[in-house]
């Protein structure tokens, strides 16, 4: 036989086994985030003296009222809608009350603010009394959760042979890479995967043995998808491949500092106003100092270091927008949320950043409707947005000085959908690209380093998800999307669970935003979306949109009870 | 908590609308990654990429027209041929966009969508293209394009059948030889100018009289004494504010619609364009689709140009007779002109020409052929009509109807020639449209081109 043939037929059989391993990893991980968790049974619970019932609590904070939506709801008509809330701490027990009408009473006296309570103690609300049990005092079984029904002790896959997997596809990735040398350094991917590995399971034994937390999947998945878009890059630029590696590393060094950062869920509270002016002056420093570069002045250069500090702003968004319940339900109102968030993006649209103004915009709503759970929330912005853009355009046909800003978005606008018969202007040049070689990859893909996309401007970044369909096969490009997609499941799987509605807001508003991102990134290069210009999370280059991934990432391992409770 | 919950349904309707566009665009992919592909700008088939195994490329006789020997892209080993089928077949680039060997690359190297453009070569299933041209037909044509008169010509030639729309003859000049492309440089490039052009597809030229079908056809049709009407022509007549002429001025005397016809004469039709006034006139080119592009095999023709000005008699007058100006000149394009032929020879009905026969497993249906395409152009009985008054030519045994064209281009260039029509007889039922620019007469330099090819299409006969 042809020695030809079986080199061939081993090229092939690499290709295959990429994209099957890519989903048994990205089913491992979320397998895995549904085990080890402790059963669904009550924290605490309440015993009515009265008429000898008993009430479940199961959540860290749950509010307590007449209305129907809450987590207790009292059938007195004494009882506010939301009167009052009960809180689980480090330190204890604890009831806030909220602004209730007939207030509440902690043996007897009315408290004001947070009051610790004790097993036993009574609690009047309105004209009812409980007193405080303990959970195990509840006997009945709960329904769990449809994402958590195979809790079980045993987890679904040991973290290190999820890591060993991982580790393979990566080295799978740098054989491809040696193997379509194009004149570079033969060894230089397997030094970079060398490097890769060390970040990789650096991470892993920090968190294993020295922070002994019992699950890793969330980083699992947050590294594998890290590695690809490292690696991605050693057949195009080499030194970029490094710089990212590094970046990975700070992110994941932002991503332990945050969780550290936000462990108590009552400090946002206080440092929101600073870390709001912090903010402010990160996006208003890209003004100031920023280059434009790409018509977008989002870059900040200080000696030979860049970063878009509006990357970094996102992390401070999620931080600033969620809260813990009692305080959500005392301050109603949003007014300095607003503000803060007009002006963040007022000034990414004044860098013209219009990309990560959307973001900023789509993820002001969701924090937006966590908060009040009023759909005015939503339409309201939105309409005065849609009002806004089609004024700018109308002013834009007649007067010239301004279009000449807004040119490039009013033109992707006119070739939405039609990008074919735009295929060499600016205004398509991307897309029918971007189709052409996504198709040309095939489910399989061409190798990696072995493509032609990488040629093409914003190849790396913006428009990732072709270079990575064209190298490594749509199956992979499409599996590395959705498992960023599904973050948000899980996020929501997770948020009854959380220690607090700070931690369920803030996880579910970053799993929005990277959706968000996500979908900007592969819809805008496929012109199923009008837009472009904004990263895949983990994947693209960019140091700092990597570290901003990292960031947010953070908040959802946050919210998982198990990241501050359980150690192994 | 619960509150939270519920609200956060908000955010998962956003990740379920993600993965419903990520279904959408792989509906999307699994649709149209062939014509995704086939891109010009595509690095993995520019080149000669992906040609070491491609499949062949035949015309109709089974005749290689392009294939791959251990590893090389060759071509018919007959160098006319091999120039003559240039624009058809196409080269190792991508230079000429509308040929088979660039627009059906994917096909021909193998893609699939599972495989992508980058499947080991010995792994490949690679597909054959069987052409409906006939080789020795388009080398006649060329031949004469290129050897015929005192210099080589540009031109096209385009001859197809109105009953099935197989393409039989099809040929672009200038060309050159796909087995030894020429670098195109300063000096050449005058010489090159516009090769990669398929003329018969992608260019349009002005008609001058061959546009006196559409005249005709438009003045059957609204005029109803149209027989018993004679005009005088005395070669030269002011029409509007200024004059309009004959070719050189040639007096035909009295004459009627059909002596008119095969004398070619302007007088008249200007005459009939400015009676039936511009509303009727446009109405006509409308209905004859010469306003319109052709899909043909995935490429669109190029779109013809008929407009007739409201409120001026001598601009109506000439545009009626192929000629026009400014922004009312006629333009017209060779399988354009070949396919309302086909329309006056077939009851008023075009059939969409096809290049494509077939080939090994479904090429018909992975190009998505659509074989069975018509045009309703003009009523039966007006199309029997425009026939009848075409003139008769006898060429290699063939019944011909044809009209003749000598277009007026200015420039200090020579008139466009033209030779339209369609063959009469049912056993070789052949519509054709040949051009030759900056030449003269159309009975002088395209009716050469046309003869040719039909005589040795004349072979064809009760095989096609």
């Amino acid at each position: 036989m042809d020695m030809s043939v079986i080199f061939d037929a081993g090229v092939v059989g690499l290709r295959i086994i990429m994209p099957l391993l890519a989903i048994v990893i990205v089913y491992q991980c979320y397998a895995a985030m549904r085990r080890r968790r402790r059963p669904e049974k009550p924290l605490v619970s309440l015993y009515n003296p009265n008429s000898g019932g008993m009430i479940p609590v199961v959540f860290w904070e749950n509010s307590i009222g007449r209305s129907k939506s809450s987590d207790i709801v009292i059938n007195d008509l004494s009882v506010s809608r939301n009167h009052c809330v009960l809180l689980r701490r480090n330190a204890g027990w604890f009831i806030s009350d909220v602004g209730s009408l007939s207030g509440t009473f902690v043996n007897g006296v009315r408290i004001h603010g947070r009051a610790q309570v004790l097993i036993d103690d009574i609690i009047t609300v309105g004209k009812t009394e409980y007193q405080l049990k303990r959970g195990d005092d509840f006997n009945s079984p709960l329904r769990a959760s449809r994402f958590f029904s195979k809790v079980s002790d045993k987890p679904a896959i040991q973290a290190w042979k999820l890591m060993f997997m991982i580790t393979m596809f990566h080295l799978f990735m740098a054989v491809e890479a040696m193997f379509w040398n194009d004149g570079g350094n033969v060894y230089a991917p397997m030094i970079l995967f060398g490097a890769l590995a060390v970040v990789e399971w650096g991470f892993f034994s920090v968190s294993y043995f020295a922070l002994r937390r019992v699950n890793f999947e969330l980083e699992s998945l947050g590294l594998f998808l890290t590695g690809i878009g490292v690696l991605l890059l050693v057949r195009q630029v080499e030194r970029s491949a490094y710089v990212q590696l590094i970046a990975a590393a700070l992110g994941i060094v932002l991503y332990c500092v945050i969780i550290k950062f936000i462990e108590d869920p009552d400090r946002s509270d206080k440092i929101r106003i600073p870390m709001m002016i912090i903010a402010v002056l990160m996006l208003a420093s890209s003004i100031v100092l920023g280059r434009v570069t790409n018509g977008a002045a989002n870059w900040v250069y200080i000696g030979s270091i860049s970063f878009q500090p509006s990357e970094f702003v996102k992390t401070i968004f999620i931080f600033t927008g969620a809260g813990a319940l009692d305080r959500l339900q005392t301050k109603r109102n949003l007014i300095e949320f607003i503000i803060f968030s007009v002006v963040c993006v007022g000034l990414l649209a004044l860098m013209s950043d219009f990309g990560t103004a959307l973001i900023f915009f789509v993820t002001f709503l969701l924090v937006a409707f966590m908060r009040s759970g009023d759909i005015k929330t939503i339409i309201l912005p939105v309409g005065a947005v849609a009002g806004a853009f089609a004024l700018l355009r109308f002013v834009a046909d007649r007067f010239n000085f301004i279009a000449d800003r807004f040119n490039y978005v009013f033109n992707r606008f006119k070739a939405y959908r039609h990008v074919w018969d735009y295929a060499n202007e600016a205004a398509g040049y991307q897309q029918v690209r971007v189709l052409t070689y996504i198709a040309s990859g095939g489910l399989f893909g061409v190798g990696l380093g072995n493509g032609y996309f990488k040629q093409y401007f914003a190849s790396e970044s913006d428009l990732v998800f072709a270079l990575l369909a064209e190298e490594m096969g749509v199956i992979v490009a499409i599996v590395a999307a959705l498992s960023v997609a599904l973050l948000m499941i899980y996020a929501r799987a997770i948020t009854t669970r959380s220690r607090s509605t700070f931690y369920s807001i803030s996880a579910c508003c970053a799993a929005g935003l990277l959706v968000v991102q996500l979908s900007l990134n592969v819809f805008g290069a496929t012109d199923i979306l009008p837009l472009t210009g904004v990263t895949f999370p983990f994947i693209s280059s960019g140091g700092s949109s990597l570290i901003s991934c990292w960031g947010l990432l953070a908040f959802i391992k946050a919210a998982d009870e198990r990241t501050y409770s359980i150690k192994r | 908590m619960k509150r939270t919950l519920r609200r956060s349904t908000l955010i998962l309707i956003l990740t379920i609308a993600f993965i419903g566009g990520i279904g959408f665009f792989t509906a999307e992919l699994l649709f149209n990654a062939g014509d995704w592909v086939d891109q010009p700008y595509n690095a993995h088939i520019s080149g000669s990429g992906g040609l070491e195994k491609a499949g062949s490329i035949l015309d109709r006789d089974g005749n290689p027209l392009a294939q791959s020997v251990d590893g090389e892209r060759v071509y018919s080993d007959d160098e006319t041929v091999r120039r003559a089928l240039l624009h058809t077949v196409g080269d190792n680039s991508l230079n000429i966009s509308t040929a088979v060997q660039s627009k059906y690359r994917s096909l021909l190297t193998g893609y699939s969508l599972i495989w992508g453009l980058n499947m080991p070569q010995s792994m490949r299933t690679s597909r054959d293209i069987v052409l409906t041209v006939d080789a020795e037909t388009c080398k006649s044509a060329y031949s004469m394009l290129q050897t015929g008169f005192e210099e080589p010509k540009r031109g096209a030639c385009v001859i197809y059948n109105y009953k099935t729309g197989d393409v039989i003859c099809s040929v672009s000049t200038p060309g050159y030889d796909p087995a030894d492309p020429p670098q195109i440089n300063e000096e050449n490039e005058a010489y090159y100018d516009g090769v990669y052009l398929d003329n018969v597809l992608s260019s349009t030229f002005t008609p001058g009289s061959i546009f006196k079908i559409v005249t005709a056809a438009a003045a059957i049709e609204n005029i109803p004494d149209i027989y018993q009407r004679t005009w005088y022509c005395d070669g030269r007549e002011t029409i509007g504010k200024n004059d309009i002429h004959c070719y050189q001025d040639t007096a035909h005397g009295e004459i009627n619609l059909q002596e008119a016809m095969e004398h070619s004469c302007n007088i008249v039709f200007a005459k009939l364009a400015v009676e039936l006034g511009s509303e009727k006139m446009n109405a006509m080119a409308e209905k004859m689709g010469v306003n319109m592009s052709f899909e043909i095999d995935d490429v669109f023709t190029a779109k013809g140009h008929y407009l007739a000005p409201a409120n001026d008699e001598n601009v109506l007058g000439w545009t009626g007779v192929g000629q026009g100006s400014g922004e009312y000149e006629d333009k017209v394009n060779p399988m354009q002109m070949a396919i309302i032929c086909s329309a006056v020879a077939n009851q008023g009905t075009a059939v969409n020409p096809t290049y494509i026969k077939g080939g090994n497993g479904d090429v018909l249906k992975e190009i998505g052929i659509k074989q069975n395409k018509t045009y309703d152009f003009l009523d039966p009985n007006t199309a029997k009509q425009v026939g009848d008054i075409m003139p008769v030519y006898e060429i290699g045994g063939l019944t011909v109807h044809a009209k003749t064209g000598t277009a007026e281009v200015g420039d200090e260039k020579g008139p466009n020639a033209w030779f339209v029509g369609y063959v009469a007889d049912s056993d070789l039922p052949l519509a054709f449209a040949c051009v030759v620019e900056d030449a003269g007469l159309g009975s002088e330099y395209a009716r050469p081109v046309a003869e040719a090819a039909l005589e040795t299409a004349a072979r064809l006969r009760g095989t096609l």
